[in-house]
């Protein structure tokens, strides 16, 4: 009986030690009115591909000892100070690693892609249609080139308008959002480009459908911990607007789920059937990050896009005087 | 061996397209591959703005003369993430420039490869900005 005791007792004592921070963490990550604490400074920065690399097939995660060695391949692969000069590359990518910041690391996970649905981790084939629409695409950027006509030729990213369509991906450099809650409403702050996110999650419908914005139209709600975030409305009327090849009917929907301290488990799924046969969706984590968001001011500073379009008509004189 | 010569050529040649991301804008679209071009010179001034920060330095020629040039680099808000201010990088500090020409003529080129004149990287890499250990 005695051993029965203390065998429970420890038993206890070990639950306690198991569950306890569990417990008092999923309690502190509530706001002051009781909705879940999504608030913070976050990034989505990751080396993991969003589609599973061909070496990696059929083969949807690493081992330890494999990550670490892909990483370090990565790294090298993107080391910005490691030239091939007079290479397209070289001017290309720009400038010096000081510069980047792609991250040093795949998902926690260690998986070898970001899309988890289908399961063999790659973008579901495109309709015939949309094979058109990319195929004429490809050709209009290519008729461009490195000769802009006016800055409509340029992608919206270059123009600063935005930084490219939702859902965002992890890029080159400042994958920083933060996320500010008040009842009813949840805001993402992108630092690039400067974009907030207002969210409400009243219930209202979306806008209607003459309506189009370069972020879509975004309506959330929550479903238990997770926040659900619903974005139509999106528009086609500029270069890259769209999410690769998506038309601006695709319906992204979003989940945030705030699973300890340090990562909100990100997950997205795109539907649109003008362009992929069926949905696909996305797992990826943000994590906190320590420190500031920086302002992202793009357009005041854009000197590159003068610089471009007086190159592009540079090149032009050049041409009729040969 | 040949065969294994071949295939490390070809891995090579994968590795160089396999593009490591591309900046705000095409560098290739401002300026000139076929123009490559070395500066030494003064820092003037730095515009510490996004989507690129410009160095402006004084190079002098030959001759005695000196001309103006401007240095495109890439978004300030990584350097500052790295402890990199505007205390760090000062007028009057020189630095070489390794980089190509802006294809509209203009003094202007990429700080493709920005060093001091001892060969250190300017902007001292660490790792990655928001690197933080086991993600």
């Amino acid at each position: 009986m005695h051993h029965h005791c203390i065998r429970l007792i420890g038993l206890a004592a070990a639950a306690f030690v198991l569950c306890a921070p569990a417990a008092l963490d999923a309690q502190s990550f509530k706001t002051s009115w009781g909705d879940p604490d999504l608030q913070g400074t976050w990034t989505n920065q990751t080396l993991t591909p969003l589609e599973r690399p061909a070496e990696f097939a059929g083969k949807p995660v690493l081992t330890a000892e494999e990550a670490r060695a892909y990483e370090a391949r990565l790294r090298q692969q993107n080391n910005a100070d490691i030239r091939t000069p007079g290479t397209r590359r070289d001017v290309t990518v720009a400038y010096n690693d000081a510069w980047w910041d792609r991250g040093e690391r795949i998902v926690a996970d260690r998986r070898t892609s970001l899309i988890v649905d289908p399961a063999d981790g790659k973008i579901p084939a495109l309709t015939p249609a949309a094979q058109k629409r990319a195929e004429a695409a490809r050709a209009a950027n290519a008729a461009i080139g490195d000769n802009p006509a006016a800055p409509e030729d340029l992608d919206v990213y270059s123009r600063c308008i935005i930084r490219s369509a939702l859902p965002r991906l992890s890029t080159g450099y400042n994958n920083n959002y933060e996320i500010v809650q008040a009842p009813g409403y949840v805001a993402i702050l992108q630092e690039q480009i400067h974009d907030t996110r207002i969210i409400p999650l009243d219930g209202r419908p979306h806008l209607a459908g003459t309506v189009r914005q370069w972020l879509g139209d975004s309506r959330g709600r929550w479903d238990g911990d997770t926040l659900v975030v619903e974005t139509t409305n999106f528009t086609d009327e500029a270069r890259g607007s769209t999410f690769r090849d998506a038309t601006r009917n695709m319906v992204l929907v979003e989940r945030f789920r705030r699973v300890d301290a340090e990562t909100i488990d990100y997950q997205f799924t795109v539907t649109d059937p003008e362009t992929w046969t069926r949905p696909w969706t996305v797992k990826m984590p943000w994590n906190k990050v320590d420190g500031l968001m920086y302002e992202y001011a793009c357009h005041e500073g854009n000197y590159g896009l003068a610089n471009t379009l007086r190159s592009a008509r540079a090149a032009e004189k050049a041409a009729q005087q040969k | 061996m040949r065969l294994m010569l071949v295939s490390s050529i070809a891995l090579f040649a994968l590795c160089l397209t396999a593009a490591p991301g591309s900046a705000h804008h095409s560098f290739a679209g401002e300026f000139d591959v076929d123009k490559p071009i070395k500066l030494q010179g003064t820092i003037t001034r730095v515009e510490w703005i996004n989507p690129h920060a410009w160095i402006h330095m004084d190079v002098k020629k030959p001759d005695g003369t000196v001309e103006s040039w401007a240095i495109e680099g890439g978004t300030p808000n990584t350097l500052f993430r790295r402890g990199i201010t505007r205390d760090s990088v000062k007028a009057g500090m020189v630095i070489n420039v390794d980089g190509y020409l802006a294809r509209d003529g203009s003094k202007k080129a990429n700080g493709r490869d920005i060093t001091l004149p001892d060969g250190r990287k300017l902007f001292l890499s660490g790792g990655g900005a928001n690197e933080q250990p086991g993600r």
